[in-house]
Formats: C-alpha cells, structure tokens, sequence
C-alpha cells in the first residue's frame, strides 16, 4: 500500500511526537509498504492562526501522486489529522490541548488570555467533532487522550499503544544515586515542580535533567528556581543528549521522575519500564498512569512538591525496594504487549 | 447557570441604564445566574457592589485572562462616549451580546473617534465602510459643521458599526429597529425594558396623593437627561402659546444641555413664574415629584431609537404621558399615551393640555392604563429570555472565528491577485469554510 503519515509540528521543536511519527512510518516500511511522512508546520498564536491552519490543511489535496492512487492516509497530531482523504485513519496523539483540558491551566493555558480564544476555542472543537468522524478508523494513542476525546467531543474510540522507538535497545544497568527526568522543559512537564520538591526533601536525593528547553524564558525559570531554593548541588542539568546516553543513563539511574500535568501518553514512563526502573509520577499526570501500579512498578503522589519530595525520599532510602519495583515494571511491559506489528495492523486493516 | 461578563455604566453614572435599567435589572439576574460587573468608572455605588462582583479594566488593556473565565460578555451601548466608550472598545476586540440603548449611535462614534481620540480618519472609516462614499463625504461635511447631528443620526446611525462581530443583539423596540433598516450581521432579538413596578398599596397612595393636591394648578414635568432631541424649546413654546397657560407648573428635572440657553428662553417667553429648573433630583424627591405630578412630557426628536426608562417610570407613578409618535415611543398602545407628531409638535402640545384642563380624568385613565402595561416588562421575563438568547448566540462562536477567517483570506487574496483569478480559490475556502464551521452543532440558523 501507499501510506502517508502527516502530522503536524513546531519548527524546531522535537518531542515523543515526532519520534512517533518516524517510528510509524519506519514500521510501516518494515512491513513491506511504501510510507512517507508529510509533516506540516504548525504555528498556534495568535488564536486566529489557529482557524488558518486549519482551512490550510482542509484545502490540501492527498489522494493521488503523480496519478498514482495514495491507499491510506493516517493522521496524527491536530491539525494535520483534519486533512481529507476518502481512506484516512487517525492515530490521535493529541487534540489542540489548550482549546480542551487545558484551556483555564495553570501551568499551560494559551488561548484564554487573547481576547479571540473562546471563539478560535469552539471552532477548533466544532472542527474537531465535524471532521474527525471523516475517517474510516479512529484510534487515540492512549486511554488518556481517548477519554479527552469522548468527554469533550462525544466521540468514542480505543486506545492503541505502540512501543518506544529502539525498544530493545533499552537495558537495566546499577542503580546509581541519581533520578533520571528527559523531558522537555516546558511549564506542563514540571522541571519546577522537581525542583521544589528538591528542596523538601530529608534525603539528599539527587536529579538528573535532560532535555532541551522550548524556550529560554522556561529554561530561565528552571535556573532561578534551583538558585532561589539552593539546591545546585543535587541537580545536573544536562541539556540535549543522545539516544545512547539517554539509554546509559536510564540503565544506571535509581528511578525515573516523570510528573507531567496530564500528559498524554509519555514513552518516558515505557522507557523506564524497558530499563527495569521505578518510576515516580502524579496523580494527575494522565498517560503514565495507565502503566504505573502504585508501590508495584513505581509510586503515584499527589501534584504538590511536598508529596513529590516524600516519593523521591522514599525511593532513595529504600533501594532495594526501588529495584523490585524496576523489575515489576519491566515484566508489567512485557504483559501489555505493546508492538509496532499491532500498531500497524489496526491502522492498515 | 451562565457565568456573565457584565459591561455596563452602573450608578452613581448618570445615565439611564446606569440609574434604571441596571439597578431594575440586577437584583433578578444575580439571584439566577453568577455575574461579573466589569467597569471603567472612577466610582460605583455599594449597593450594586453587594449585588455581584465589581471588576476593574482599562480598555486599552483588558484583563483577558479573567474576562474569558466567564461563559459570554454582555456589553451595553448607547450613546454616551464617557460611559460606552470603553465597553466599545472591549466588545470590537471580543464577540459577545450587545444590548442596543440606542440604535442610532453616530453621536456616539464621531464624539469617541473625534473628539475624545482625536482620530478624524477612523470615524471617516466607519461611515465609507457602511455607506461607501457618501458616508466618508457626509462625514468630512459634518465634521466642517455643513450637516447637523441630528441628519447625521438619520441617515448614517453607524448601528452596524457597533454590533460588528457580536454573537447577538438585543434591542429593546421592534419598531425602531426595522424602521432603521440597518439589521445586525447576527441574530436579533427585541425584548421589553425591564422593570419593577412599585406594589399597588404604594401606587394607591400616590394616587389619593394627587387627588388630594389642590387643583389647579395641574403640575407638569419633564424628566432625564434632557438633550436637545428632548424638545423642550417646544414644550416652552407651547405653554407660552396657550392663553390657559396660568393653569399649569412645569418642573424641568434633569441635566440640561445648555442651561443658559432654556433660562433664556423662560425668560424671552414669561414663563419665569410658571416653570422651575430643579436640577438632577436625587432619589427620594423624584418619588415626591412623580407622585403629585399630573402630566408627564416625554419628546424625543430626533429618538435615537431608545426604549425609556422615564416613560416605564412614568407609568408606574401612573402619569398620562405626552411621547413623540417616533421609533419605540410609537410603537406604545394608543391608549397608554398620548402623541405628538414630530412635524406638528407645538400645536399638538397645546391640543393636548387643552385637552387635559377640559377632562382631567382622561388622561388619568391613560396613565392608569399605562401602568397594567407594565406586566409585560417583568424583569425576571427579561433574565429569561435574555439568558436563552445568549445560550443560543454561544453556538455561534465558532462561526464568528470562520468569519473572521474568511475576512482575512479576502483580504489576502486582494493584496496580490486579481479578482477574477482570486474567484477559484475564494469559492474553496468557502466550502471548506462552510463545510468545517456551519455543521450541525452550531451556527446552523445562520
């Protein structure tokens, strides 16, 4: 078959999203059909871009190359997954999430602070409830992003995991004195929160960031945070890194810190899995809460930095217990059976 | 429960909807529905900071982030610059429900845009976008003193300039607005002024009140803000005119326009005797005023296609009323007022009060009449159907940002590509335009 995958993105930023996105297109290959990967830049401020790039994207036509016949096209990211295609499936990553959950956020609200954000607002879900139901498959790519889809829109589909890229490359190492967090460093995956759990904690519990930052005002916040609370000593801050020393560091580390607020699914929490690492999350973290069994394969604790410290002190006084929990979720992974084979099944079928 | 931005003048404002139509309206509306009084005014009164929260905005800068935790903006319009202009300013940049004080707002965009922002070329804007060139000539000849205000009101009432954008409008007269024929780009709805009547022991006494006062003289009164459109250089005139002049007070209550000039005319005609200014009268003596009055002039000419608070006042007291036979005041029931002709108002005037001192108790049963219409104008109707109205228009927000979509492909597309070439591509946008944003979970009555 001829499978496009289109997805959208912001130039120069690069998350879970857009590994997805490859990694889709490179099973789809090892499966013996001819795949590419249309990727549309996304802009989302002001608010009436928003409505722009949706009329772009409605206008684009993919259902032929050359005269050739495209069979399948799967969309992923809003609001690419919006381009019509008579055989479209949609693998739903996530909806435009500041126009839904995350309108009146804290940490993450956009919209609501232009003047135009509750009408750009309900037309992006007016788009979303018309033209999602288009396709002839609908899948979201966890339960998380299922359910956001159901409550918001009226629309009911599964949910379909698919593996991190280089799944089997991942490994268990020591358990080294440091928590791992590769994230990017953005408001909705707390780098702060950490930090200021950091600060409360009786141990001297150490962490290890990596990831770049999707701003340098968000990287400045991290920076005076750790000055402010005086906790320079337990923090490395590493900046980009490479998939191998993503990998070593996972294997070595004591657990994986990973609190996102309602994160949609997060290969962060299946990383540390395949690494046999406990991981610490929060109770309303989303995605990763459809993996981690608290106190089995890591411990769940409330969004406050006083919970989050007991976690991480809880973990760092007792080892042995953080190993078994490790090892917990790495069998926990292999029950799920989460593969690119399945991922690709469903789409094509 | 709606949770409402609520963008209005609000006493101590003087201003008909500060001092009546707010303080009738919201005692009902935050009893039912969770409300936010947005303003720009150095003061607000502590009874209406009891009723709801007060919030504060500079229109340059509105806090958008709280605005836009309400469900819908509520944004009231009428023609005082001091007191609308910064709602204006809010509801051009937000698409919310504009409530109409007054449909005919030219006054109110040449003073804001003129004078208050010294921006002759956004005023001249407007007038070409509505009414191409003869709008943008009317107005340079205008501004250069060569057309009064009240043509301009006429023929360029600039309503669509202040309902641009806007989910909804409501209006409070029918009549006046389809006599403009100017409709909003959105739905419309016409709702009664709201009002409380005063309970009927209360009326009773200020019945047996009037009856008790000695008689003649009959007391006449005329009430509000008194502009040049109030038409008191007739009423003057007329009262003058008549040689049964000596049976009648009249009691002018209210800001006049140009004081000086009335004084003078009082004087020029010799009615020192018979007419007093009294000024804005605070609350507890317009109870007095109305309650020994015995007619009520209520003119408005050119009406900028107002509903009255004063005339729904009036009759609670249970006054005959003289109203101009114009916009709203014509659509009242001939039997609750009696008319004057725009054209004839002098000789009308004096008709009637000769008419009055030949049969008091006409014009009683007039005023009494007056008063059981106000049944229609129950405020907890209006929450009702004020409330229903705005959950409709809020489907329409999805539409509002497509149109606002649409005009920016327009406005691309005209940059760099001729018309007949831009045609193909206009007509696809607007299918998908009309196919993504006018499904059928909303915008589809439009």
């Amino acid at each position: 078959m001829k499978v496009l995958v289109v997805t959208s993105g912001v130039p120069f930023i690069r998350g879970g999203a857009e590994i997805l996105a490859e990694n889709l297109c490179q099973a789809l290959s090892s499966a013996g059909h001819a795949a590419e990967l249309i990727f549309i830049p996304f802009k989302h401020y002001p608010p009436s871009r928003i409505p722009d790039h949706i009329l772009a994207c409605r206008l684009l036509d993919l259902t032929e190359s050359c005269g050739v016949r495209i069979d399948r096209m799967i969309g992923l990211k809003f609001p690419a997954y919006l381009i019509p295609h008579p055989n479209k499936a949609i693998w739903l990553l996530h909806q435009h999430r500041t126009a839904y959950e995350l309108w009146d956020h804290p940490i993450a609200e956009d919209l609501i602070h232009y003047p135009d954000g509750p009408v750009v607002r309900e037309a992006i879900r007016q788009a979303d409830r018309e033209l999602i139901p288009e396709a002839k498959t609908v899948y979201a790519q966890c339960r998380n992003v299922a359910d956001r889809l159901r409550r918001f829109c009226g629309i009911t589909v599964e949910s379909l995991y698919s593996p991190p890229a280089d799944a089997s490359l991942f490994h268990s190492g020591s358990s080294g004195d440091y928590f791992f967090f590769p994230s990017r460093v953005t408001g909705v995956k707390r780098q702060l929160l950490v930090i200021e759990a950091l600060a409360r904690c009786q141990e001297r519990t150490m962490v290890r960031f990596a990831g770049e930052a999707d701003s340098p005002r968000e990287l400045a916040a991290c920076v005076e945070a750790i000055r402010q609370l005086k906790v320079e000593d337990r923090v490395e801050w590493l900046g980009w890194i490479s998939e191998e020393q993503k990998r070593e560091l996972y294997a070595n580390c004591l657990g994986v810190v990973f609190p996102p607020a309602d994160e949609d699914y997060g290969y962060i929490t299946l990383e540390a899995m395949l690494s046999s690492k406990p991981v610490i999350t929060c109770s309303d973290s989303g995605g990763p809460l459809e993996f981690v069994v608290d106190r089995q394969t890591g411990l769940v604790a409330d969004p406050t930095p006083e919970s989050l410290a007991r976690a991480l002190d809880t973990l760092w006084a007792g080892r042995r217990g953080a190993v078994a929990m490790g090892q917990a979720g790495r069998a926990r992974y292999a029950d799920l059976k989460i593969s690119w084979d399945n991922v690709v099944e469903k789409l094509l079928c | 429960m709606l949770k409402i931005n609520w963008f209005s003048p609000l006493p101590p404002a003087r201003s008909g909807i500060a001092q009546n139509f707010a303080t009738q309206l919201l005692p009902a509306l935050t009893r039912r529905h969770e409300l936010v009084l947005w303003t720009d005014q150095d003061q607000v009164a502590p009874e209406v900071q009891s009723m709801a929260r007060v919030a504060r905005y500079v229109p340059a800068a509105p806090p958008w982030r709280e605005i836009n935790d309400s469900t819908i903006s509520i944004y009231h319009l009428g023609n005082q610059p001091d007191l609308h202009g910064g709602i204006w300013q809010v509801s051009a940049r937000q698409p919310g429900l504009i409530v109409l004080h007054d449909l005919r707002l030219h006054d109110f965009f040449f003073t804001y845009w003129v004078h208050y922002r010294k921006d002759r070329p956004s005023y001249l804007a407007a007038l070409e976008r509505w009414y191409g060139g003869e709008g943008w000539r009317a107005g340079e000849a205008f501004c250069r003193g060569g057309i009064s205000p009240e043509s301009m009101a006429r023929e360029f009432p600039l309503t669509r300039e202040a309902t641009r954008g806007a989910l909804g409008v409501v209006t409070h007269s029918s009549r006046a607005l389809a006599e403009l024929k100017e409709t909003p780009e959105c739905p419309t709805t016409v709702l009664d002024h709201p009002y409380v009547a005063a309970g009927e022991s209360r009326y009773r006494q200020w019945l047996a009140a009037r009856r008790a006062a000695p008689h003649p003289p009959y007391r006449l009164v005329v009430f509000g803000y008194l502009n040049r459109n109030r038409r008191l250089d007739a009423v003057l005139e007329a009262l003058a005119g008549i040689p049964e002049r000596e049976q009648f007070r009249l009691d002018v209550c209210g800001q006049l326009w140009d004081e000086g000039h009335i004084r003078t005319q009082i004087e020029r005609l010799g009615l020192s005797a018979l007419v007093r200014l009294l000024g804005f009268l605070p609350e507890g003596l317009v109870e007095q005023k109305l309650s020994t009055a015995d007619l009520a002039i209520n003119l408005r000419y050119p009406s900028m296609g107002e509903a009255s608070g004063s005339q729904l006042q009036f009759w609670d007291y249970g006054l005959p009323t003289l109203v101009t036979r114009t916009d709203w005041y014509a659509s009242l029931p001939e039997e609750t007022v009696a008319f004057v002709r725009p054209d004839r108002e002098v000789e009308d005037i004096q008709s009637h009060l000769r008419a009055f001192l030949v049969d008091p108790a006409a014009f009683r049963a007039m005023g009494e009449r007056g008063r059981q219409s106000l049944a229609n104008h129950d405020p907890e109707k209006y929450v009702d159907a004020l409330v229903n109205f705005a959950t409709k228009v809020l489907r329409r927000q999805p539409l509002a940002a497509a149109l606002a979509l649409a005009g920016r492909i327009g406005g691309d597309l005209s940059t760099w590509l001729h018309p007949a070439a831009s045609a193909y591509l206009m007509d696809r946008a607007s299918q998908e335009i009309v196919t993504t944003w006018r499904g059928k979970t909303g915008g589809q009555d439009e």
